[in-house]
């Protein structure tokens, strides 16, 4: 799996972006890598499946069976795509 | 036991959320201790618990965690108990995984770490009739025949499923087989090599894999040849741009869902719920601070209200004890040391219990409802501008009963400077410590005919707000301009409304009344009698202020006359001050002790009230109340507040900062209450 770091950014939508109810797929991280891997073990995982309950300046997703709760900065670095393929 | 004779120690391991200490429990009742892991305050709870064949095994409730990666200190903790590493704990014989079966993918994540461990695995598949209610159909022996780990279906809060886990643990645990996630090719070879390598050093380790995953995350503990293939390996990864740790996680996440598809373990799509709903009012924008700010002032209320019952109860219980030694003992050095400095200076402490056990029956309630989690998320913001996160709320508010356990609570923030900053500013949110201080001085600065007692509510509140106000202050000072560094995101996981479990909650409360009365018969009763001693001795004479004006710490107050004079403070304060260093609750006893009017606190009002200078003047004046008041907002007048800091911060260097910027601000703050109030015609 190539570093996420490294990885070139494009015109990806951040998680901040997306609609409450909206579901997606992260499809990269780019945090800080303690960050990334406390993220991952929490279930945001590459391809993994996330559905955004709530927005606002502070947001509130569905992933791996749970609610957590991520701080608007950190959605920003959660790169993810639509999971009908929309951008 | 063993089959040498010695204890078998089972580890409770599992996800926050996952009903584990409530497990843990109901297991062990009341057969309970809690300790501190050694040079640590994280709080090491072991229990009791009998199988069903009649033998004794010890449980070690761990802190919860998500993975076997510890970043907390709390995680650091959980990692060296599991690891043998730990001292004055023994190496687990077995590991009891306690999971949600409501959220298994994420759960078995952890338990698919923990089966690498080398250690036999039982686990407790938690919470079934949620799962059943989110649509999830498990099937346990499906399981178990995957993992190759026994799974027992329980509810902790019902108490089901007990008798089968106390049949489980009471039969021979075996140790799980191989590693049955697929490792990706790049790390397999990796792996395969460094624990090879580790294998030729020890040919009996039977988690070399786990070993050399460690090693290539950084650790140096190990054979030479091992250590070398890592860095070996890890500088390799480095420059191909391979996230191998990722690649981990993937692996243990994909093998997981495999699992669960085939067993019933994963749940239909999400459904809206309950907690949504409630969600939906608690988190809003505008609606959520009300039912906050709702919580907290309940709380309060609560604190301040329901406690002065069983506290006025305390109260007379102590009082008529020191009457009675007064009454049936001889009049001398030994009748006083009882009456007066153990019987006041322990009774002036234990008062306290009713409020701080109201406060943890609260926090438990708001804990284990999960709402608490939810204040977290919403304070994030305002935590945000002064550089820290929600998760430094928790320990904030515990502090508003203590320091002691707010400081503790601070265990579950996970960015260090995050950490350290809390700890510096949670002594300044007011604690019950300070409440009879506070009461006695805005009593005396305030006369009851003049003002109605709304008028006092108003400036006990200004007291809390003035204190926590400079904590969110000096916190954007500490975090932002002291320490530096960014703050760290909000990751916080919101759990499902629950009916708190009272038994739980209970349990807890009783737990706190041990512990904060062990440190009231030691700490508090050594101190009382010190405090006494230097009250007492070397003048010994019939008039009291002649005694204590000749005593050490009358010749201490009037040498620290000098220094306090700009604030307005006399040496009889001066005594207090000194008094209180240690606990800031003394200063209302010593003062009694100072005025010689017993235990009463309107004897004391009054008796403050008529005190004057040589001069004739007032000393109790509003202007010279309100510094003294501003004083004990500050001071950090408490040595186990420091003793804390000290072992959570590892030396002292942080508390002597905490101390001396704590007087300081304290004796700044008082000074510039003086000077203002004498400009603007005060005196």
């Amino acid at each position: 799996m190539k570093s996420s770091s490294n990885s070139s950014c494009g015109h990806a939508l951040n998680l901040s972006d997306v609609g409450a109810g909206a579901e997606v797929r992260v499809s990269r991280l780019e945090c800080a890598p303690t960050t990334c891997q406390r993220l991952r073990e929490m279930g945001f995982c590459e391809n993994a499946l996330v559905t955004k309950i709530r927005g606002g300046a502070d947001l509130v997703c569905w992933v791996c069976g749970t609610r957590v709760a991520l701080s608007a900065r950190l959605a920003k670095q959660i790169l993810v795509e639509h999971v009908d393929g929309r951008s | 036991m063993n089959q040498d004779g010695a204890k078998r120690w089972v580890a409770v391991v599992g996800n926050p959320n996952a009903g584990k200490s409530t497990l843990f429990n109901a297991l062990t009742g009341l057969r309970q201790r809690v300790g501190n892991y050694p040079g640590v305050t994280v709080e090491k709870r072991t229990g009791t618990v009998f199988t069903l064949y009649g033998d004794a095994l010890e449980l070690i409730d761990l802190p919860g965690m998500y993975s076997l990666s510890p970043r907390s200190p709390d995680e650091k903790i959980a990692w060296q108990v599991l690891h043998g590493e730990s001292k004055g704990v023994p190496r687990p014989d077995a590991v009891l995984c306690v999971v949600d079966a409501s959220n298994l993918e994420r759960n078995l994540f952890l338990v698919t770490q923990v089966m690498e461990l080398g250690l036999p695995v039982l686990v407790a598949l938690n919470m079934v009739d949620m799962a059943e209610a989110k649509g999830i159909h498990l099937r346990p022996q499906e399981l178990s025949q995957k993992l190759g780990v026994p799974f027992i279906p329980t509810q902790a809060h019902r108490g089901k499923g007990l008798v089968e886990l106390r049949a489980a643990l009471g039969q021979s645990l075996h140790r799980p087989g191989p590693r049955q996630w697929t490792m990706p090719p790049p790390l397999a070879a990796a792996v395969g090599q460094i624990a090879a390598a580790w294998r030729e050093s020890f040919p009996a380790e039977l988690t070399a894999e786990g070993k050399a995953l460690e090693l290539l995350a950084g650790s140096n503990v190990g054979p030479e040849g091992a250590r070398k293939l890592a860095a070996g390996w890890r500088e390799r990864f480095r420059k191909e741009a391979y996230d191998w740790s990722a690649a981990v996680i993937h692996a243990r996440y994909e093998y997981v869902r495999n699992v669960l598809g085939s067993t019933g373990g994963l749940g239909e799509a999400r459904i809206a719920t309950w907690t949504d709903r409630i969600d939906s009012i608690v988190l809003h924008p505008v609606a959520g601070w009300g039912v906050l700010v709702g919580m907290m002032m309940t709380l309060f209320i609560s604190i301040f209200s329901i406690a002065s019952y069983p506290m006025e109860w305390i109260d007379a219980g102590f009082s008529w004890t020191g009457l009675f030694l007064e009454q049936r003992m001889p009049a001398g050095v030994l009748r006083e040391l009882l009456v007066n400095g153990v019987v006041a200076g322990v009774g002036g402490v234990v008062i306290f219990l009713p409020q701080i056990l109201i406060l943890f029956f609260f926090l438990g309630l708001l804990e284990d409802s999960g709402y608490l989690a939810r204040a977290a998320f919403l304070l994030d913001r305002v935590m945000h501008r002064v550089g820290l996160s929600g998760k430094s709320f928790i320990p904030l508010l515990s502090s508003y009963a203590c320091a002691i356990p707010g400081i503790m609570a601070t265990r579950t923030v996970e960015d260090p400077k995050d950490r350290l900053t809390t700890i510096l500013i949670a002594p300044l949110m007011s604690c019950s410590a300070r409440i009879p201080v506070y009461t006695t001085l805005i009593a005396a600065a305030i006369p009851a005919a003049l003002v109605p007692i709304w008028g006092k509510a108003a400036a006990f509140l200004g007291l809390y707000i003035l204190g926590t106000g400079s904590a969110f202050l000096l916190a954007w000072f500490f975090r932002k301009k002291m320490l530096g560094g960014g703050s760290p995101p909000l990751i916080l996981e919101l759990p499902p409304y629950r009916s708190p479990a009272i038994r739980s909650v209970a349990l807890r409360m009783w737990e706190r009344a041990i512990i904060f009365l062990k440190r009231a018969g030691t700490v508090i009763l050594a101190l009382s009698i010190l405090l006494w001693f230097v009250s007492s001795f070397p003048v010994r004479s019939d008039d009291p202020t002649e005694k204590l004006a000749g005593s050490y710490a009358g010749q201490l107050g009037h040498l620290l006359e000098p220094v306090i004079r700009p604030l307005g403070f006399d040496w009889r304060i001066g005594i207090g001050l000194v008094g209180s260093l240690a606990a800031r609750e003394v200063f209302v006893s010593t003062m009694s002790i100072v005025y010689h009017v017993g235990g009463e606190e309107a004897g004391l009002v009054a008796a403050m009230q008529g005190a004057h200078w040589p001069n004739g003047d007032p000393i109790y004046t509003p202007l010279t109340c309100l510094s003294l008041l501003v004083f004990y907002v500050y001071a950090l007048q408490c040595l186990s507040t420091v003793a804390v800091a000290k072992r959570e911060t590892g030396g002292w260097g942080w508390p002597t900062f905490m101390m001396l910027y704590m007087t300081g601000l304290a004796y700044g703050a008082a000074w510039l209450v003086q000077i203002v109030g004498r400009a603007l015609g005060f005196s």
